[in-house]
């Protein structure tokens, strides 16, 4: 009796090859997120640096008060003359502190707001304020009461 | 063929990063932003003050309050003290709890916090300041 058997192959089926390679790629575009990674630095003073936190009177307080009130130096006044108004100081005294104190109650992103604003003084007015605080209120309890 | 699906299976499996934090919020938006580090410890706060924390190789945890920030922030900055922490908060959220998270972040003697933010178009900058 003749057996009719086909020559086994003695190479690796590679025919398949390109489709669990496309699937892969199907995979990883899918489960690929480009995550929202950039912000704002808010790097803070290194503990030997001492100098926790500098006098009420020679800073500039921005104080946030809930709905997006901004009281500079107890005066009210729109985030877009910040700058203007902090120009002249910061031309006598580039080191000029200036305090950032928001409302408990104050929402978040009006805190970023001026956060944001204060780090584009140097695209906006040509000075970089070198000296933002965001004291806590941990840190107020301690060095001003 | 199989060549070219080689090339960009290997492009997306080394650009790939797992998100460690899938929390939804609203982020705040602004004009400067920086590239955060990869290798950063994330916390994120909801609209309603919930705390997530995430040393960054893992996905996220909720943590009961911000005391609970100070331990985890006191761990990651024991295990690596230079670790950016990324503070990812949403921009409804009372400053209040922000504030707590920011100062365990200081008494954990974090070095680097980023605020995670996104983009602000133009338009809404002039819609801003027609508005003011």
């Amino acid at each position: 009796m003749k057996l009719n058997r086909e020559p086994v192959s003695d190479e690796i089926p590679t025919s398949s090859m390109a489709d669990i390679a496309f699937l892969l790629i199907i995979y990883f575009m899918v489960t690929t997120t480009f995550a929202a990674t950039r912000g704002l630095d808010f790097s803070l003073p290194k503990e030997d640096d001492s100098q926790p936190l500098v006098e009420k009177e020679e800073s500039v307080l921005i104080e946030i008060q809930p709905g997006g009130v901004l009281l500079v130096d107890q005066k009210q006044m729109p985030l877009s003359e910040i700058l203007e108004y902090l120009k002249p100081k910061l031309e006598r005294n580039p080191m000029k502190p200036v305090i950032i104190r928001p409302n408990e109650n104050s929402e978040y992103g009006f805190m970023v707001d001026v956060f944001d604003e204060l780090r584009q003084a140097e695209n906006k007015i040509g000075i970089q304020i070198k000296n933002v605080s965001i004291p806590t209120q941990r840190e107020i309890e301690m060095f001003w009461y | 063929m199989a060549d070219i699906a080689f090339l960009l299976i290997i492009f997306f499996m080394v650009t790939i990063s797992f998100e460690v934090d899938k929390t939804q919020v609203s982020l705040p938006k602004t004009q400067i932003r920086l590239e955060v580090p990869k290798e950063a410890a994330y916390i994120s706060i909801t609209g309603t003050g919930q705390i997530r924390v995430s040393s960054g190789e893992e996905i996220s945890v909720p943590v009961p309050g911000a005391e609970d920030v100070l331990s985890f922030a006191a761990g990651v900055v024991a295990a690596d003290p230079t670790r950016a922490f990324v503070l990812k908060a949403d921009s409804a959220v009372p400053y209040r709890y922000v504030d707590r998270v920011i100062d365990a972040l200081k008494q954990a003697k974090a070095e680097v916090i980023y605020l995670l933010s996104d983009q602000e178009t133009l338009d809404q900058i002039q819609g801003q300041e027609a508005g003011s």
